[in-house]
């Protein structure tokens, strides 16, 4: 079943009325809170009272909380932070394994077999 | 934009929450607006009526909205206040939603700047008349905390690989990469619904726009937000859109997550 928030239903566009702060804000800011660019807020070229994006940049915590915080890179969202987390991942495992037969390899080296070395590199 | 100083203490400034074609004062009047001093009216604009609301130009100062948008409770009072005033017109007569905080100096400068743009809320207007805008949320299924799938067979068998440690070690990289393999997979999975869910819910729509996916912790659950569109959608196939996202959720078994009817806030156009 799909989640309907449908309270409104009985007023053709009341909204709903339990809607979320951020799909609230990401509406009534309209494209206005895009804060990758400098756009004004002030939309429809309003002098005085007007508020520009900026404040934005300096409410960052704020419109996080609020669940905007889609400037941000997130590897679960993008597929290229995602191979980046998993290329750094398998580096820093690359290191411990490294580090662990580094260790092993201290007292035996001398006995190691011939294809150990390549066997321990691989991957690399 | 000319950006004025402090306002002169007692100057009102107009707050402007949306432009309709013909509002009923009284559906907007009990409203407490983003200041309950005064009281939320209509403003005629010749063809078209706009909801307004005096407020002491102090408070919406360049200053005040850098505090107030830095305090989430204060950001979040103002955004519901403007959004309660939308719906309540927008329930009683065509309407073209304002951004938060469209100020003008007073009334006459306000009829004067959107009497300007009397089109492009014409035209507004009759693109989303008998419409309402819909979001569509679909998420990608929580991962599992834990690696459910058991120790994969470690490659110990390699010849010459004599040292159970290193093998180990070997076997828990492959076991980390499979666990990568699979959460990219389930990321694709998801992905691909995603893609299908907005492709069958656009051929019903008239107008879509994709929206940021929320975060996790804005959405209070660990699945991932795949898909935030909105689509705007006549009121009479409405109850088609709601047995299509729910047909979509059975047959790809992801979640599927569908609000409205808003006020068409997305598709009264570029402005």
């Amino acid at each position: 079943m799909a989640e309907l928030d449908f309270r409104g239903a009985a007023q053709p566009v009341a909204g709903p009325p339990a809607a979320s702060l951020a799909d609230i804000l990401e509406r009534v800011l309209d494209k206005g809170i895009v804060i990758a660019g400098d756009i004004k807020i002030d939309l429809l070229d309003i002098e005085l009272l007007t508020i520009r994006l900026r404040l934005f940049v300096a409410s960052v915590d704020t419109a996080k909380k609020a669940g905007i915080d889609w400037w941000e890179t997130d590897p679960a969202l993008s597929s290229r932070a995602a191979r980046d987390a998993l290329r750094e991942e398998n580096n820093e495992l690359r290191r411990r394994l490294e580090a662990q037969e580094a260790g092993e390899d201290e007292a035996p080296r001398a006995v190691d077999a011939p294809g150990a070395d390549s066997a321990a590199t691989q991957g690399k | 934009m000319t950006e004025h100083g402090p306002a002169v203490p007692g100057t009102q400034a107009t707050y402007v929450f949306a432009v309709c074609r013909d509002v009923d004062p009284a559906a907007v009047r009990d409203l407490p607006g983003v200041d309950a001093a005064e009281p939320v009216r209509a403003l005629p604009l010749g063809t078209l009526t706009a909801v307004v609301q005096s407020v002491p130009a102090a408070d919406f100062t360049d200053e005040a909205w850098q505090s107030r948008l830095s305090d989430q409770r204060e950001l979040e009072r103002y955004a519901r206040a403007h959004h309660e005033v939308v719906s309540a017109a927008a329930a009683g007569s065509p309407t073209v939603p304002l951004p938060l905080a469209t100020l003008y100096h007073g009334d006459e400068r306000a009829r004067q700047a959107l009497a300007e743009q009397a089109d492009r809320f014409h035209s507004a207007l009759r693109r989303t008349a008998r419409h309402a805008e819909w979001g569509v949320k679909v998420y990608a299924p929580a991962e599992p905390s834990v690696d459910p799938v058991p120790v994969a067979p470690p490659p110990v068998a390699r010849s010459g690989r004599t040292r159970p440690a290193a093998g180990a070690g070997l076997a828990y990289l492959e076991r980390k990469r499979g666990m990568h393999r699979r959460r990219e997979s389930r990321h694709d999975d998801a992905l691909r619904t995603a893609e299908a869910v907005d492709a069958e819910v656009s051929r019903l729509a008239t107008g879509f726009r994709r929206l940021r996916p929320h975060g996790a912790q804005q959405t209070g659950q660990r699945d991932v937000q795949v898909l935030n569109a909105t689509y705007l959608v006549a009121d009479h196939r409405a109850a088609e859109l709601v047995q299509l996202t729910r047909t979509l959720q059975e047959r790809t078994g992801t979640r599927i997550e569908l609000s409205g009817p808003w006020v068409p806030y997305s598709f009264v156009g570029e402005v």
